[in-house]
């Protein structure tokens, strides 16, 4: 029997959190090694499983779709428009799948989340609650990638912001409860936005219609399949219902309001990623939350942003898209300068970090600017190398602020001589954060590059020194906790525990494999071809 | 038939398996550490000779394997591969070689350093890279390997990093080298998209560059990737102007400093536009800034060398100087002379290094006017260093005479204002470097090292294997025997026909040579003229070639500085306009909510009025609309 | 005829709205809203008398909102003592137990 055939999968990795979320609930709340351990262990599964996907997925070369659904809450319609319908429905879906876009995010969530769940030896209170909230949370951002509709999609985005609210808030650094609040509010913003534009694309372009016989059925709900079609290929629905309807086409979405959904999905989703000047928000969140949730929010909740831009911006309104490559291309250059010119100068570590990820996010904007497929492949990289460096990297400042009591560069110098081994591990992540070849940094560096050469050679020409700033600022952050004369009292300081060094060089060995072997990452996207990649490249023949 | 070339796959393999075992065996195996370092680059070794007698052989050919698909995107697939030519044959043996001395002779230098392991593991890498770099068959992988290369010089610059000196010097060795890097990378970005068939293999290079498929790019692009190519060698091989790096980089270990900063890494510049020659020449406006920028640095560099008195910061100078002549020396289109000196300057100058390392071992300072009577006490290091320093001012018959002899006659040949600069710098390179060694060697002791010594056999041996070197590798290229140029081009061996014009040039430079030597008697032995002289007429410009010109001074005045004016400016930008945009939001919300807070004060008639209002704005839309569309 | 009659009840109905919204005499305010129902009960006349389908639906509606407007006087001034006997006022600007 075959496990990944027969089962609900997808399904079954998503609905892994949130059993291990009733497994930790009905644990007793002091005992904190054992909430540790089914924290541990429940983030491990959908680890294990999603490697067993990519497995399959590789092997077959692609071809197996797997798609799951079912249908939640089903509605009539009193609506009586088109001559020879039969019904009008409403059905909200529970749909789920995945592609070469979305199952290497899963695959990056999961093991995020589970060198998270490892790290996460910094709770000193309300374990039960912490680990509760921290499942809620994987569920959410697997949720995310795994959706096939905007409903699931949308409760799924949403979750994770109230889980992340509540893990700031109660977990966090000093000013944590302000930085939760604006956290809130501002993806409340964006999620708002967000909630406009599905609303508006579930009623205009989220319809099928079902025919058996003189039977029509119309309907409405947020499948992404049917969105898909109808934006892509709008008049889809003309000729197989011509003899009910008589040739009209059900389906018109005027030059305007295809443009305005276009702009809010890239406001709401920007304000995730964040480009600029969206991005105060998150300079908090990295400041104030908790390590291992850092290591999440950075490493795959700006990637929530990311996918949303490229599976609903580029995808749905590929012509818009094309049209603002130059838009998106500068946006992408001014957050890489502007992140690395600030880097340079800020004294907190954290902050440091903080503004890089802005300015690594500018390099996946470049490459989706491209609009090539190399590009694309650059974009897609970049997210999942951020997302192991970022969160290798935070995973460590947790580890040192947690030893040294503070993270002001100033204040820190010469922790190698007591803590080589983390030391190392900065040094290689940072390394890996200014593209060395070798780590993953430099691949979607790379990528991102060659395609926006192809495009516009004279922003990727800007962009290059955007890798000489970069080196600049991690060079400088990273040198001056580590190198240069120790203070006395960091002496005593211990190098990592196991727990904490087991996600370190698992983290590392991923960056360093995906490094040395980028095909592992860029074979999964190519095999998706027809869906992800040949949409692009048609546009760009046909304009 | 060509086993060991076929697999040099394998050479790059031991140090690469010596590194993996050094980091994972942890910092307890001092012994094992140094036994396994010294073995990788020994198999290394071993094998890369094996390969270079192969290819020593008559109908030997390129060999080349670009099987492995790195990356495929759609219709473009980046491909990896190793390619063993002639050229990449010496470079093995020069790498591996200088390597293994180095490994050997750090067994005595650093053997009381905590952090040994460490050294031989980063050793091990860098070996590794560079071996990868050479064997690379597309610019590509040369580039990944180049960047490793960097990074490795840049951990090993701050192996001490208690130090805030080593620190800084890392830190700049990085960022310096960064800005060619990137440079190099466009070339490459460039490359992709111009050559057919996105090929980034050097064979793919050389077809079209050299059998004049000019349609394929303007001259204009041509011009500019080979700039770009020049930048990532500039910054590489430490040439004006991004040659800063390069002095500070004497922070890192002695052994280091001869086999990264002097042997091998500090030549990949002159590697890479020997192995891109075809794109390079291709141009000529680009041969001319080549040529130039080498002559420039050649001459520059020595003169700054006169005035130092860090004996590590003296030969750095002298490395940047002597790379200057092979960078010109491919810029006048003689691939081999730059060849055949790197070839010749890795060996002495290794020496030279190893030997100021044995110095430094035995007196603790590098300060060369607290040293001085060393001769008689240091009997091998003494000789070792002689040998090292004559053929560095190119004194026949050591081997720098005949490389640098070989860059000056072509100089002559192709642009005699070159062959001007080039003399000139000979000279400085004579007088700086007899002024080193009578300061170091001669007179007496100028400060109490009462208990100097001298160093270990693991350290002296290496040196006067690499002295052997020194005196005999240049007999494989002279005037009256062109083999190495034939060799390198892969043709049979040509007769020289520079005649006239290269016996010329040996008398200039043999004569310019002896007489800085002369001088250098002169000044610190005789004492005939007194060693304040030039500190007396002419200070201000004294201090000026001390200081390197001032370059550190105004890349902070002129880039450093404003990069972090601006930085701090949009950091406040970012805090006060952004920020204070998102929190005047914010307040106006509050505000908001205030003012409506203020409308519910109780009253009826207040909230009377309101629905009133309320009233007309709701009758107004609904009559306005029929107006409206 | 219907113009002039409906003007009429509009300025009615503005001047009690004026007093109702405006003075300060809880008194006077009573007596405005009184002025804006007969307002009201001219509009309805009106039309029942010149309106599209002229009908007595109008005028008996009229005698409907009269009584309602008598009963809502005395429950008004009922209220109106209660509220005098509690703050002695009649001044409105006092009445703000809708805040509390």
């Amino acid at each position: 029997m075959n496990i990944l055939s027969d089962w609900p999968i997808l399904s079954i990795i998503l609905a892994t959190p949130l059993a291990g979320l009733l497994v930790v609930l009905l644990l007793p709340s002091r005992r904190n090694r054992w909430l540790h351990a089914a924290a541990i262990i429940t983030t491990l599964i959908p680890l294990l499983l999603s490697c067993l996907l990519y497995s399959d997925f590789v092997n077959l070369q692609g071809v197996s779709g797997y798609e799951e659904q079912a249908t939640w809450v089903e509605v009539p319609l009193n609506k009586e428009t088109l001559e020879g319908v039969t019904s009008y429905k409403f059905i909200i879906q529970y749909a789920v799948g995945i592609d070469g876009l979305s199952l290497p995010l899963v695959i990056l969530t999961a093991l995020v989340t589970a060198m998270a769940a490892f790290a996460s030896i910094h709770v000193k209170k309300r374990w039960k609650a912490f680990y509760a909230w921290f499942l809620l949370l994987e569920a959410g951002m697997l949720g995310v990638f795994l959706a096939r509709d905007l409903f699931l999609f949308f409760i799924s985005f949403e979750l994770t912001i109230i889980a992340m609210y509540f893990l700031i808030g109660i977990w966090g650094y000093f000013n944590r409860e302000r930085a939760a609040n604006q956290f809130l509010i501002y993806n409340g913003i964006g999620s708002a936005v967000l909630l406009i534009a599905f609303i508006i694309l579930v009623n205009t372009a989220g319809f099928r219609i079902e025919q058996s016989g003189n039977v029509l059925d119309f309907i409405y709900s947020g499948n992404y399949a049917d969105l898909a079609k109808n934006m892509t290929d709008p008049t889809a629905w003309v000729n197989l219902t011509s003899e009910a309807m008589g040739g009209l086409n059900p389906f018109h979405m005027g030059d305007a309001m295809q443009w305005t959904l276009f702009v809010l999905l890239m406001v709401g989703f920007g304000i995730k990623l964040p480009i600029f000047p969206f991005h105060t928000w998150m300079l908090k969140v990295h400041t104030e939350a908790p390590p291992s949730i850092v290591m999440i929010h950075s490493g795959v909740l700006l990637k929530m942003g990311a996918y949303g831009m490229i599976r609903f911006g580029i995808y749905l309104f590929p012509e818009q898209a094309k049209a603002w490559a130059v838009v998106l291309a500068v946006l992408g250059l001014v957050n890489l300068l502007y992140g690395a010119l600030i880097a340079f100068r800020q004294k907190d570590l954290k902050q440091v970090l903080a503004y890089s990820s802005i300015s690594h996010m500018g390099i996946f904007l470049l490459g989706l600017a491209a609009f090539n497929e190399i590009g694309l492949q650059g974009a897609v990289f970049q997210l999942v190398s951020h997302g192991l460096i970022s969160a290798l990297l935070f995973l460590l400042v947790g580890s040192f602020y947690e030893r040294t009591k503070t993270t002001e560069l100033p204040l820190l110098g010469g922790l190698a001589r007591s803590m080589p081994f983390m030391s190392g591990m900065l040094l290689a992540g940072g390394l890996a954060a200014l593209g060395l070849p070798g780590l993953s940094g430099f691949i979607g560096e790379l990528l991102s590059l060659l395609g926006l050469f192809e495009s516009h050679p004279w922003l990727a020409g800007l962009a290059l020194l955007g890798i000489i700033l970069t080196a600049a600022y991690v060079l400088r952050s990273v040198l001056k906790v580590t190198f240069g004369p120790m203070d006395e009292q960091y002496a005593a300081a211990k190098d990592a525990r196991l727990v904490e060094a087991v996600p370190m060089i698992v983290l590392l060995a991923v960056i360093i494999l995906l490094g040395c072997y980028p095909s592992m990452l860029t074979d999964t996207l190519h095999y998706s071809y027809e869906t992800l990649i040949h949409p692009i490249l048609a546009t760009r023949a046909g304009g | 038939m060509e086993f060991y070339t076929q697999s040099a796959w394998l050479i790059p393999i031991f140090p690469l398996a010596a590194f993996l075992l050094l980091i994972a065996l942890g910092r307890s195996y001092r012994t094992t550490a140094m036994l396994l370092g010294s073995a990788g680059s020994l198999a290394a070794f071993v094998l890369s000779l094996l390969v270079l007698f192969e290819r020593l052989g008559p109908d030997a050919v390129d060999y080349s394997i670009r099987s492995f698909k790195w990356i495929v995107i759609g219709d473009y697939t980046l491909r990896l591969g190793f390619e063993v030519t002639n050229l990449t044959s010496l470079m093995l043996v020069v790498i591996t070689g200088v390597s293994l001395a180095v490994n050997v002779y750090s067994a005595g230098y650093m053997k009381n350093d905590e952090r040994l392991t460490v050294f031989y593991g980063y050793v091990a890498l860098f070996t590794f890279s560079m071996i990868g770099l050479v064997l690379a068959d597309n610019i590509l992988l040369l580039y990944i390997f180049w960047e490793l290369v960097g990074v490795c010089s840049f951990l090993l610059i701050g192996f001490w990093y208690a130090r805030p000196s080593a620190r800084a010097a890392a830190k700049k060795a990085f960022i310096v080298t960064r800005i060619g890097d990137a440079g190099l990378l466009l070339a490459i970005l460039l490359l992709f998209w111009y050559m057919p068939g996105h090929a980034l293999d050097f064979t793919s290079i050389y077809n079209v560059f050299h059998e004049g498929q000019s349609g394929v790019m303007t001259s204009g692009i041509t011009t500019f990737i080979a700039l770009l190519i020049l930048l990532g060698a500039i910054g590489k091989s430490g040439q004006f102007p991004l040659h800063v790096w390069l002095p500070d980089a004497m922070e890192g270990p002695t052994p280091i400093s001869a086999l990264i900063h002097a042997a091998t890494m500090v030549a990949a510049g002159v590697f890479l536009l020997a192995r891109t020659f075809d794109i390079v020449s291709a141009s000529e406006a680009a041969m001319q800034t080549t040529a130039y920028i080498g002559g420039f640095t050649a001459i520059f560099a020595a003169t700054i060398a006169l005035a130092q008195n860090d004996i590590k910061r003296i030969l750095a100078y002298s490395t940047v100087s002597q790379l200057g002549y092979m960078v010109m020396a491919i810029g006048l289109g003689s691939v081999s002379g730059g060849i055949f000196h790197l070839f010749t300057h890795a060996f002495f100058k290794a020496l030279l290094f190893l030997g100021a390392g044995s110095i430094i071992h035995a007196v603790h300072t590098q300060d060369i006017r607290e040293m001085g009577g060393l001769g008689a006490k240091m009997k091998t290091t003494a000789w070792t260093f002689a040998i090292g320093a004559l053929a560095l001012s190119g004194i026949p018959p050591f081997s720098g005479f005949w490389s640098k002899d070989a860059i000056l006659t072509t100089a002559l040949d192709e642009n005699p204002v070159l062959f001007v600069v080039g003399l000139a710098a000979a000279f400085c390179t004579a007088l700086y470097m007899s002024r080193l060694f009578f300061l170091v060697f001669a007179g007496k002791p100028r400060s109490g090292h009462a208990a100097v010594k001298e160093s270990a056999a693991v350290m002296t041996i290496p040196m006067i294997i690499l002295a052997a070197l020194s005196v005999v590798a240049g007999f494989i290229e002279t005037p009256w025997n062109g083999w190495l140029s034939g060799w390198l081009s892969g043709s049979e061996a040509v007769e020289t026909v520079h005649g006239g014009s290269s016996i010329a040039a040996m008398v200039a430079s043999i004569g310019v040579g002896a007489l800085g030597i002369y001088l250098g008697w002169l000044f610190f032995v005789k004492k005939s003229i007194g060693s304040g002289f030039m500190a007396a007429k002419l200070p201000s410009l004294l201090r000026a070639v001390e200081r390197g010109y001032y370059i550190d001074e105004w890349y902070r005045v002129i880039i450093v500085k404003p990069l972090r004016g601006l930085g701090s400016t949009l950091a406040v930008f970012d805090e006060y306009v952004i920020g204070g945009t998102v929190r005047m939001t914010g307040a106006l919300t509050t505000a908001a909510g205030r003012f409506a807070a203020r409308l519910s004060n109780g009253k009826v008639q207040t909230y009377g009025l309101a629905a009133l209002i309320g009233c007309i704005v709701l009758i107004a839309v609904i009559v306005g609309r029929r107006f409206w569309s | 005829m219907l113009p002039s009659y409906l003007t009429m009840a509009a300025i009615l109905f503005c001047i009690g709205l004026y007093g109702a919204l405006v003075k300060r005499n809880a008194v006077v305010v009573l007596l405005s809203v009184e002025l804006m129902l007969n307002a009201v009960n001219l509009n309805l006349i009106v039309f029942s008398k010149y309106g599209v389908a002229p009908s007595l639906t109008g005028q008996v509606f009229s005698l409907f909102t009269i009584t309602v407007a008598a009963a809502e006087a005395a429950v008004g001034v009922a209220i109106l003592i209660a509220l005098f006997r509690a703050k002695g006022t009649v001044n409105v600007d006092e009445y703000d137990e809708m805040r509390r």
